[in-house]
C-alpha cells in the first residue's frame, strides 16, 4: 500500500543517491587531478555548488514530511540519517574542491614525492565506496569496517605530521620544497575530513537499521 | 480511455435530464401531498372541535354555584347539582391512581432494568400489554367479583380497584418506555463512579424518565376518570356524599349517564353541565400536572427530552 | 542504548504472579507499578476479546493503548475497572492487581465499591443531563453519602480546576450540564470522575468525538493530572498516544504486541507489526 509518505520518502532517495554519484566523482576526479596534474578546477567547483544545492533540498524536503505526515520508526530514522548523509556528500564534495583549490594555489607539484598523499587516497577511495555500497544496500556492518579504516587513515596524517615537525625533517628531501609538503599536509588533512565523514554515513546507514548509534571503540 | 470519459459525460448529462425533468413533477406531487395531508389534519380535528363547542354550548346554561355544590335534587325539576359526582370522582380516580401509579411505576422499573428478555420478562410484558386493550369492563366485572361480593357492598374500595388495574399496565409501559429511551451511556457513567444500582436508577435515571412517567401518568389518569363501565358494578353510584371507604359512591362519568338515561329535558341539560365539568377537570388536571413537572426539571413534559 | 526496555513477556523485569502467602521480596518489587495484569482473558459470548494480557503500568504515569479497531484495548480498559461485566454475557479471568489487592477476587472485592478508586472517562462526553455542572461533579460524593456541604463544595471547585473548567463555569454552576459545548461537557465528565478522588483514571478515547482545539484542551491536562493520578488513555490517533502516553502498549488481535517507553515504541520499535501499524501500512 503506497502511503503519501512513500512519494516524498522515493524522492529523498532518489537525491541521496544522485548526491552519491556526484560525490564519489568529485573526490575521484580531484584525487586524480592530484595525480595527473590536470586543471580541473571549475568543473569541481560546479559540482561541490550542486551537492550543496542539493543538501538544502534534502533538508528542506525531510521537515516537509516531517511536518505533513508524522512519521514515526524506520521512517523517521531514515529521514533524520538522510539530512546526516546529505550533509556528509556535500562535505565530500567541498573537500574535493579544497584539494584542487590547493593544487591550483601550488602551482606544479610534479616533482614532489606524492607516495603518502597517494597511499591515504587509496584507501579512502575504498572508504567512499564502501560507504555508497553500505548506503546503497543498508549495511549496518559497514560502519565497522569503515571505523577499522578511518584508523588507518588517522595514523598515516599522525605520522606524516609528526614527521615533519621532527629537526631530522630538514634532511628529509621530501621537506625540501614547502609546496611539497604543505599541499601534501592540506591534502591529507581533506583526506582524513573525508574519510570521517565516510564513517558518519556508516553510523546513519547503521542507525537507520537498528535504532541506535553504532558502537564506537 | 478517451472512450470511457465521453461516454461518462454522456452518463451525466442524461442524469441531470431525467433528474430536472423529474423535479418539475415532484413539486407538483409535494404540493398535492401537502394538502392531502392537511384536509387529513382538519377532518381529525372536527370530530374533536364539534364535541367541544357542543358540550360547552350545551353545558354552559347547567353551570352554576348550585349546581357545583349541591347534591341531585328531582330530576324532573332539575333542582340540585351533581357535588357528590364531582366529589365521587375526585375520591375514587384520587385512590385508583395511588394504588396504580406506584406498581405501574415499579413493575415498569422492574421490567426495563432489571429483568432482561427471558421467557418471563417476555411474557410479562405480552400479557401487559394484552391487559391495555381488555374492555373495562371486564375491569368492573372483576372488581365486582373480587371486592364487592368479599366486603359484601358496592363500595369506593372496588371501584378505586377497578379503574387501578385499567391504570397498571398503561403505567407500566410508559414507565418502561421512559426508562428505555434513557441513553445506557448514563447508566454506564453512574456505574463507573461506583454508584450501586438501586440508587443509579432512582436518582439517575429516574430523573430522565421523570417527564416521561409523568405524561404517561397524566394520560392514564384522564382516562380512568371517564371510564363508566368499571363503576357501574362497583361504586353503584348514589346521590349520598361520600360516606366511607366501603359504601357506595357516585362519580361523573355514572351520574352523566344516569342523567342521560332520563326522560326530561332539564335531566339532560345537567349532563351536559356535568359532562362540561368532567371534561374541565381532566383539561386542568393536565394544565397543572404539567406546569408542575416543568418547575421541577426545568424541562418541559415532552416525550423527547433527554 | 542498545538494550531492550520493552516488557514483553520473556522479560526477566516483568513481575511474578502475587501469591497468597506472597513473601516480602516480590511485594516490594510490585509496589513501583499501580497496576499488574496478569494472564488476564476476555470474552464476549463465545468470541475470546483478549488473550493472555501481562502489563505492568507504573504509577503517576500515562499509558496509551494503541492498535487497529477491535484490537481489543477498550475491552481491556474495561475490565480495569469490572465495567467489561456489564456487558450481557461478557466475562473476564485473570488478575488484575491494584497495590497489591487482585480485582478480580470477589470474596475480598466488591466491584461496586472498586469503581471508586478508577475513574472512568468516555468516548462520547455523557453528563447526566437533569442535573446542574454543579450536581454533576458532585453526584458521586452526594450518592456514596457524602454529606458535607462544606467538604463537597471544596471537591467541586478542586475537581473543576483540576479539569480546567473551573473560569468558564464558575459563576454558572446551576446551569444545566447539557448546556455546555461538546469539550467542556468532557471536561465536566473529567472532573465528576476527579471528584471521587480516583488513584487512577481511565480514558476510553476522549477526544474522539472533540475538535483539536478541545482535544488539545484535554492532552494538555492529562500531562497535569500525571503528578497525582495514574492515566490510562485508549486512542486509535496515534500522534496523540505520542503527545500524551510515557509508555504505549500496542494491541491486535486481542493480544499484547508490544510495550514499552513511548518515545521507543515510536522511534524504534522491537516488533514488526508494531513497526508497520504505527507507521500507517495497514488497517
Amino acid at each position: 500500500m503506497t502511503r503519501l509518505l512513500d512519494l516524498g520518502l522515493d524522492r529523498i532517495h532518489n537525491i541521496i543517491m544522485d548526491m552519491a554519484k556526484l560525490s564519489e566523482s568529485s573526490v575521484l576526479t580531484a584525487l586524480g587531478s592530484y595525480e595527473e596534474g590536470t586543471r580541473i578546477k571549475s568543473q569541481i567547483f560546479d559540482w561541490s555548488e550542486k551537492l550543496r544545492t542539493l543538501q538544502e533540498e534534502v533538508a528542506d524536503l525531510a521537515i516537509e514530511l516531517i511536518a505533513r505526515f508524522q512519521p514515526v520508526a524506520t521512517d523517521l530514522r531514515f529521514i533524520r540519517s538522510c539530512m546526516e548523509i546529505s550533509y556528509g556528500f556535500s562535505r565530500f564534495g567541498r573537500y574535493a574542491y579544497d584539494i584542487v583549490d590547493v593544487l591550483e594555489t601550488m602551482g606544479s607539484i610534479s616533482d614532489c614525492d606524492k607516495s603518502t598523499v597517494l597511499e591515504m587516497a587509496g584507501t579512502v577511495r575504498e572508504m567512499i565506496q564502501l560507504s555508497l555500497h553500505a548506503l546503497r544496500s543498508r549495511d549496518k556492518d559497514a560502519a565497522e569496517k569503515l571505523y577499522q579504516m578511518d584508523d588507518t587513515v588517522d595514523a598515516l596524517y599522525r605520522k606524516y605530521l609528526r614527521e615533519i615537525i621532527t629537526p631530522q625533517s630538514q634532511q628529509d628531501k621530501r621537506f625540501s620544497d614547502p609546496r611539497c609538503y604543505v599541499s601534501a599536509l592540506l591534502i591529507l588533512r581533506y583526506l582524513e575530513r573525508i574519510s570521517d565523514h565516510a564513517c558518519y554515513i556508516g553510523d546513519s546507514v547503521h542507525y537507520i537499521r537498528t535504532g541506535t548509534s553504532s558502537p564506537r571503540r | 480511455m478517451q472512450q470511457k470519459e465521453s461516454r461518462q459525460e454522456d452518463n451525466r448529462q442524461k442524469i441531470q435530464d431525467i433528474m430536472s425533468r423529474q423535479s418539475s413533477k415532484k413539486k407538483l406531487i409535494d404540493r398535492i401531498m401537502s394538502a392531502f395531508a392537511i384536509i387529513c389534519v382538519i377532518s381529525a380535528l372536527i370530530p374533536l372541535g364539534s364535541i367541544l363547542f357542543e358540550v360547552v354550548k350545551n353545558g354552559i346554561s347547567a353551570i352554576s354555584i348550585e349546581f357545583l355544590t349541591q347534591p341531585p335534587g328531582s330530576f324532573f325539576l332539575g333542582h340540585g347539582g351533581i357535588a357528590p359526582a364531582i366529589q365521587g370522582t375526585l375520591i375514587v380516580v384520587g385512590l385508583a391512581s395511588l394504588i396504580g401509579a406506584p406498581v405501574g411505576i415499579l413493575s415498569g422499573i422492574y421490567l426495563s432494568e432489571y429483568a432482561g428478555n427471558g421467557v418471563f420478562p417476555s411474557a410479562v410484558r405480552f400479557f401487559n400489554d394484552v391487559l391495555t386493550g381488555l374492555p373495562s369492563i371486564v375491569m368492573g366485572i372483576v372488581g365486582y367479583v373480587s371486592i364487592v361480593l368479599l366486603l359484601g357492598s358496592f363500595s369506593v374500595w372496588a371501584g378505586a380497584f377497578a379503574l387501578s388495574i385499567i391504570m397498571i399496565p398503561i403505567v407500566v409501559r410508559v414507565t418502561e418506555e421512559s426508562f428505555k429511551i434513557v441513553p445506557n451511556s448514563i447508566r454506564e457513567a453512574a456505574h463507573s463512579l461506583g454508584i450501586p444500582k438501586w440508587k443509579i436508577t432512582l436518582f439517575i435515571t429516574m430523573k430522565s424518565a421523570k417527564s416521561g412517567i409523568l405524561t404517561g401518568i397524566v394520560l392514564a389518569v384522564s382516562r380512568i376518570a371517564g371510564e363508566t363501565a368499571p363503576l357501574i358494578m362497583t361504586i353503584l353510584g348514589t346521590s349520598l356524599f361520600f360516606t366511607g371507604f366501603s359504601g357506595p359512591i357516585d362519580a361523573l362519568p355514572l351520574r352523566i349517564w344516569r342523567l342521560a338515561s332520563q326522560p326530561y329535558e332539564s335531566a339532560h341539560s345537567q349532563g351536559w353541565g356535568a359532562a362540561l365539568v368532567l371534561i374541565l377537570i381532566v383539561l386542568i388536571l393536565s394544565v397543572v400536572l404539567r406546569l408542575f413537572v416543568q418547575s421541577k426539571t426545568g424541562y418541559k413534559l415532552n416525550r423527547a427530552t433527554f | 542504548m542498545g538494550s531492550k526496555e520493552s516488557f514483553s513477556i520473556n522479560n526477566s523485569r516483568v513481575v511474578e504472579p502475587l501469591q497468597d502467602n506472597a513473601d516480602g521480596k516480590s511485594s516490594a518489587t510490585v509496589k513501583q507499578y499501580k497496576v499488574s495484569i496478569r494472564n488476564l482473558d476476555a470474552w464476549y459470548g463465545s468470541k475470546q476479546a483478549l488473550k493472555n494480557i501481562n502489563l505492568d503500568v507504573k504509577a503517576n504515569t500515562a499509558t496509551a493503548f494503541i492498535g487497529p479497531s477491535g484490537c481489543g484495548k477498550t475491552t481491556l480498559i474495561r475490565c480495569l475497572n469490572r465495567m467489561h461485566e456489564m456487558t450481557p454475557g461478557a466475562g473476564a479471568r485473570g488478575q488484575v492487581i491494584l497495590d497489591g489487592i487482585n480485582i478480580y477476587d470477589n470474596k475480598t472485592v466488591d466491584p461496586v465499591i472498586i469503581k471508586r478508586r478508577i475513574g472512568m472517562v468516555f468516548q462520547k462526553p455523557n453528563p447526566f443531563p437533569t442535573m446542574s455542572i454543579y450536581d454533576n461533579v458532585a453526584a458521586g460524593l452526594k450518592l456514596n453519602g457524602v454529606k458535607n456541604k462544606r467538604l463537597i463544595n471544596d471537591i467541586v471547585k478542586e475537581s473543576l480546576e483540576d479539569a480546567v473548567l473551573w473560569d468558564e463555569v464558575k459563576n454558572e454552576l446551576d446551569k444545566p450540564g447539557m448546556g455546555l459545548s461538546g469539550g467542556q461537557q468532557q471536561r465536566l465528565c473529567i472532573a465528576r470522575a476527579l471528584a471521587m478522588q480516583p488513584e487512577i483514571l481511565l480514558m476510553d478515547e476522549p477526544t474522539s468525538a472533540l475538535d483539536p482545539t478541545a482535544s488539545s484542551k484535554i492532552e494538555e491536562l492529562v500531562y497535569n493530572l500525571k503528578k497525582n493520578l495514574t492515566i490510562i488513555i485508549v486512542t486509535h490517533n496515534m500522534q496523540q498516544a505520542a503527545r500524551v502516553s510515557d509508555y504505549a502498549a500496542f494491541m491486535y488481535l486481542g493480544e499484547l504486541i508490544e510495550y514499552g517507553p513511548t518515545n521507543q515504541i515510536f522511534k524504534n520499535p522491537q516488533k514488526e507489526l508494531t513497526e508497520r501499524y504505527i507507521s500507517g501500512k495497514f488497517g
